[in-house]
Formats: structure tokens, sequence, C-alpha cells
């Protein structure tokens, strides 16, 4: 019950903050005057500089209007799904996140899925064994991981075992298999290529989609692997020089059953604590890598060169707009996600004892 | 002196002080090493005129380090550009130690300030400033390059009207002037307003502690002013994390910084938001597979910049470490323990 009560708390956060968010993104983007705004309305055809034009939309879309009023006329057609159209990329904003969200998604989740794990017990051991060889081989990897910069590190990989070895490419599947993927006898059930490969009995689509990814997940683990690390190391050093763990080494447990069962739990709400800090940290690096690694994700319309029309230069307002709400919606759930492990691991987070 | 002599001697120490040091001096000796062609006025890239060759141009004596070309299409055809290596090298460590010293300061200065006023006031003012940086912790930054990148475009929208080749006016807004004005990065801006949060939860903690010690209660009941309270008594006793942060960032921002000019959110080849090193990289890309798949045909290219944003990150990141514990007693203490 009190863990029901504790997402409830939690989600409602995550609803204020992303208010928060989004106000003062609206609220930075009415810093600019109405006639430039306008541009973000401009129906495709239209010219630029056509001062009439730009005055009706100006008067249509109320973009004069006193700043809350049009904040909240903007949150309620992104509600309603509404999202602008980029002229960039010549399509409807939502729709166009949408479509190349799996990949985003697929990338994201196995990286997740694995340094969180990975660096938990790299963790433990570390810490387990401070001072030993093995102690310090993690420690000077994990050095590595935060020193070089993931788009660096993206760029040895893909010079290694792309040129040099052939073994991982860029992209997200060989041209052989994309034709196959195109056809109709390939189901697209959940988008994700891994998963329908599996799905469409097709496993040689699954391994070709895991070896493009292969790199990105791996250059964009490392960094995030190696903070969660320490963060582990630290904390389960603490734990384990409490008098607990002495008490139950004492009483005859083994002493890895101690470390394993009893520290770590208590290891683990610090350690996945950084992780929820760090997420918009992560989605940021999710972006990056997507684009060392051409992946076609939803950072597509970053890199995408503005239209640089005869007359004028149209800022994509609403690409910019869109791709910053859906970043906030990759990165809220994962807080929640993860402050929810950690109320699952500790009874006083719950209980709101701790905060 | 305990401190220091306990700081100096520790020999990862030793070694991002040297970093650091190799590259404060680049900085200086910047006119010496590589001077500019025009020293009035000197410029972070030096362009080779009539050089012709359709590939970079391994080190000679002109180019120290090699030169590395750009394809630059403007009206009347493509030119060809040979950039020399080293003298955007040694000025790029200019222009990098601008940016982190700028930015890292603005955001420890803001949330420094926002932390302590917000910390000593306390209670529930304290809580939704709390929740207010919990907000901007939840927000990608890349996003916000975006954001301020489309700003700063759109404050130099002018319309014509080519009815009466006129221009029509595009009001201007305080900001816009500000920002035209001063002629702000944009990734400079966001790194500020996204990154002072993590000084002002740092603040905000020590203070709410702080206030409640003996010191401060004494000086209180002495009738101090709580803004000299807050100066001269709480954030000196907890400006220890913050200095240890700006070091971090100093260099974790720089990084950034590339990353973001790389993948080309901060704008193209061209624009002069562009730092000097992350120019070099992204020419240097199309370079690192030379003929036959070796690397290091054109190693020049792209080896070194790499190589000193690597160092630099790491330089800085030790001397954070460093100063972590040369600053916090406790720390000092539990590690003599320990070892």
């Amino acid at each position: 019950m009190a863990l029901f009560k504790f997402i409830l708390r939690r989600l409602f956060l995550a609803v204020v903050m992303f208010l928060v968010i989004t106000a003062a993104l609206y609220g930075i983007m009415m810093l600019a005057p109405a006639e430039a705004r306008a541009m973000m309305y401009m129906p495709s055809g239209g010219r630029g500089n056509d001062v009439n034009l730009i005055k009706t939309i100006i008067r249509e879309h109320g973009l004069d209007d006193p700043y809350p009023v049009q904040y909240v006329r903007w949150l309620l057609s992104l509600v309603q799904g509404d999202w602008g159209w980029s002229p960039t990329l010549s399509e409807e904003v939502l729709a166009a996140l949408v479509k190349r969200t799996p990949v985003t998604i697929e990338l994201t989740l196995y990286s997740v899925l694995l340094f969180i794990p990975i660096g938990l017990i790299s963790g433990v051991v570390a810490g387990w064994k401070r001072g030993r060889p093995i102690d310090h081989g993690l420690r000077l990897v994990a050095f590595i991981g935060t020193s070089i910069p993931p788009f660096i590190m993206g760029l040895i990989l893909l010079a290694i075992f792309y040129v040099g070895l052939h073994w991982f490419m860029p992209g997200r599947i060989s041209i052989s298999n994309e034709l196959d993927i195109r056809s109709d006898a390939f189901r697209t059930i959940t988008g994700l290529l891994t998963v329908d490969g599996l799905l469409n009995s097709r496993p040689d689509i699954t391994v070709d989609a895991l070896r493009h990814l292969a790199l990105p997940v791996f250059s964009l683990s490392l960094a995030h692997w190696a903070t969660l690390m320490r963060v582990t190391r630290t904390a389960i050093i603490e734990e384990l020089d409490k008098e607990y763990v002495t008490a139950a080494w004492g009483r005859g447990l083994p002493y890895a059953l101690a470390v394993w069962r009893h520290a770590l739990r208590n290891a683990m709400v610090p350690a996945l604590n950084s992780s929820a800090l760090s997420a918009a940290a992560l989605v940021t690096g999710v972006f990056v890598v997507e684009i060392v690694f051409s992946l076609p994700g939803v950072s597509k319309p970053l890199t995408q060169p503005a239209l640089a029309g005869a007359f004028f230069f149209a800022p994509d307002v609403a690409a910019m707009m869109g791709f910053a709400v859906y970043g906030m919606f990759m990165v809220l759930p994962l807080m929640v996600i993860l402050d929810f492990l950690q109320a699952v691991i500790d009874p006083r987070i719950r209980e709101g004892v701790l905060s | 002196m305990r401190r220091l002599r306990q700081f100096l001697s520790r020999k990862l120490n030793w070694v991002a002080l040297a970093l650091v040091g190799i590259f404060l001096g680049l900085a200086l000796a910047a006119p010496i090493l590589s001077p500019p062609v025009d020293s009035e006025n000197p410029a972070d890239f030096q362009i080779h005129e009539g050089w012709v060759e359709l590939v970079p141009q391994p080190p000679s004596e002109e180019a120290p380090l090699g030169t590395v070309i750009y394809h630059r299409s403007s009206i009347g055809g493509v030119y060809l550009l040979h950039f020399d290596v080293f003298h955007s090298f040694v000025w790029g460590t200019r222009s990098v130690l601008r940016f982190g010293l700028i930015t890292a300061l603005s955001a420890a200065i803001l949330g420094t300030v926002i932390g302590a006023i917000s910390g000593y006031i306390g209670g529930p003012f304290n809580a939704i400033v709390m929740r207010l940086t919990d907000a901007f912790l939840a927000f990608p930054v890349i996003a916000g390059v975006w954001l301020f990148r489309i700003i700063m475009e759109m404050a130099n929208v002018t319309l014509y009207d080519y009815s009466n080749l006129d221009v029509m006016p595009v009001p201007q807004t305080a900001f816009q002037r500000v920002v035209l004005a001063l002629d702000i990065d944009p990734v400079m801006l966001t790194l500020i307003v996204f990154s002072w949060v993590a000084y002002a939860r740092l603040m905000s903690v020590s203070i709410v502690k702080l206030k409640q010690m003996e010191f401060a209660e004494a000086a209180k009941s002495l009738g101090m002013r709580s803004s000299r309270m807050i100066t001269r008594h709480l954030i000196p006793n907890a400006i220890g994390p913050i200095i240890v942060l700006v070091s971090r960032d100093l260099g974790g921002m720089v990084i950034l910084q590339a990353a973001f000019a790389f993948i080309g959110v901060s704008g193209t080849v061209d624009s002069t938001a562009i730092p000097e090193w992350s120019r070099m990289l992204i020419l240097g890309r199309d370079w690192i597979i030379g003929p036959g798949g070796d690397p290091f045909t054109f190693w020049w290219t792209y080896l070194p910049v790499t190589v000193a944003l690597i160092l630099f990150g790491i330089g800085w990141n030790l001397l954070g470490d460093g100063l972590n514990v040369f600053l916090s007693p406790w720390e000092a203490t539990r590690r003599g323990r320990s070892r």
C-alpha cells in the first residue's frame, strides 16, 4: 500500500516536473518576437517575406497574447497530438518522432539493461576485494571509460571493428535485410527489429540487428557503467564496515552471502539513485551515440540542415519543441522506474522516512 | 601547510597539475608557438593560401603538424582550404580554456548564490527550489542546445518585403539585443542554464547543515546581518565541494561542447560557434581511415586533437579528485586511516 502511494507521489512529481520544464521552455521561446515565431506556423509554400501572411498568422494563432494563454494553448495542442509541422523534415513532428522511436528505444533499453546489472555486480566485486588486483583492474577500466568521451569512443570502435575487422557496422540493419523488412512478408509487431526478427522466425535479422547495435550500446554503456561501478564500490565499502555484516559473518554466515544478500541490497539504493539523477545525461548520450553510429533514431532532425530557402531561413521551432518534450518523455519514466526500484529495495524510502 | 604537503605527496596530483599546466602553458604561449598572420587580430585558424593538394599534407616546415583540408562551397564554386593543424591545436587551447572557465564559473556562481540563499531561508522555500532543480535535472541538455540555437537564429531573422524592397522591421526584444551584443554561444548558454543546479543543490545542503552549527548561532545572536552571515561565514565554509565540482566540470563541459559540435548540433563547420578543436575533429573524421584501411596514413588530421581532448578531460578530473581530498579534512583523515 505504501508502495502504491509512493508511486502515485512520484508520478505526480514527474508531471509537475514536466510542467515546470515545458513552461520554462515556452517562456524562453517567448523571448523571440512574434514575427519570428510566426515562422513555425508558415504553411508549406508560404513565402517567409510575405508581411501580410505573417500578420495573419500572428492574429490567427494569437502570438501576441500574454504568455500564460499561449503556453496553455500550446500544452493543449500537445495533449491533442498536434505537435506542429517541421519544415526541415517535411513531416508532422509527432509522426516523425513516433516513426523513429523503435530505434531509440532499442538502443536505450539494451544499454540500460546492460550497464545497470554489470555496474552493480562489478561495483560489489571491486568493493569487496578492495585493494586486490581485480579492484585495481576494474577501477582502471572505469577510469578509461569516464575519460574517453562516448563520441570519441564511438570513432575508435568504428575504426577498429568496422574498418579493421568488419565485425560490426554502423547503421541499423544491413541493406540486404533492409529489403526483407520492407517487404510485406515481414510483419512489424513491436517495431524493435531484434524482437520482430524472432517473432517472424527470422533469427538472422535479429542477429544482424544485434551486430549493428553492439558498438553503440557498448560505447553508451561504458561511461554510465563506470560511474555506477564507482558509486556502488564506495557504497559497498561503507556497508561492509558496518556491524551487521560483521555480526552476520560472526553468526557463521558465509562472507560472500553477507556481501551479496545483505550489503548489496543496501548499497543498491545510492547506486540506483545516482543512475536516476544521471538519466538526463544518459538520454543526451543516446542521441549523441545515435548520430555517431548513424542510427536512424529520433535525433535525426537535430542534425538535419535547416532549409535555407532563397528568401528566408526558418528555424525549425516545432521540431525542436517536439524533440525537447520527447526527450523528457524518455527521462521522466526512467527516473520513475529507478525510484520505484529503490522503493522496492528499501522500505524506509517507500514509507517516506528517507526522502 | 600539512594538507598542501599531503596534496603534493600524491603522484596522481602531479599528473593532474602537469596536464593542466601544459594546457595553460600552450594557451599562454600560443602567439610564440604559432605566430598569427595578423597579430593585431589573431584568428584561431590559419589557412595555407595557394595549397592545392587534394589530400591533407603531412607535417613539414611550414605546417608543423600538417594540414587538414576543407571543401568550402560558396557562391562561385567549391574552394579547397588547407587548415594548419598545429595552429588550430595551439590556439584551440585558448578557446577551450576560455569556454570551460566562463561556463563552469558562471554556473558555479549562479548555483552558489541561489543555493546559499535558498538554503539559508530554508523550510518550504528551500523545498520548492530543490524541486525546481529536480526539474532541471530531468531535461536532456542536447535539446537545450537546439533550443538556444533556434533562439539565436530567430534573433537574426529579418524579413524582407520584396514588393517595395524594404526591410520589414522585426522588433527586437531586450533579450535578443543582449544576445547579439555579447555574441553569446548557444552551447555555452545551455551548459550554464542546465548545470547550475548541481552547485545549488550542493550549496543548499551544506548551508542547511552549517547554519545550525554553534558558530553560526553565535554570530546570529550577536546581531550579524543575514547577507554578511552568508557571504562571510556560510559560503566560505561550504565552498570546498564547489571548487572540486568546478574543476571536474571544466573538463566535462569542454568535452560536451566538442561532442555537440562534432555531431553537428551547434552548427556547421563554417560557423564561428564551432570551437577550433571540434572543427579539426569534424574535418579529420573523414581521414581516420587511410588507403587500405590504415588508420595512421593521415594520423595528424585527428590524433593530436583527439588525444588533447581526452587529456584535457583527464587533467581537470584528476585535479578535481586531488582537490577533493585537499579541501575536505574529513575525507583526508578517513583516507589516512584506511591506508
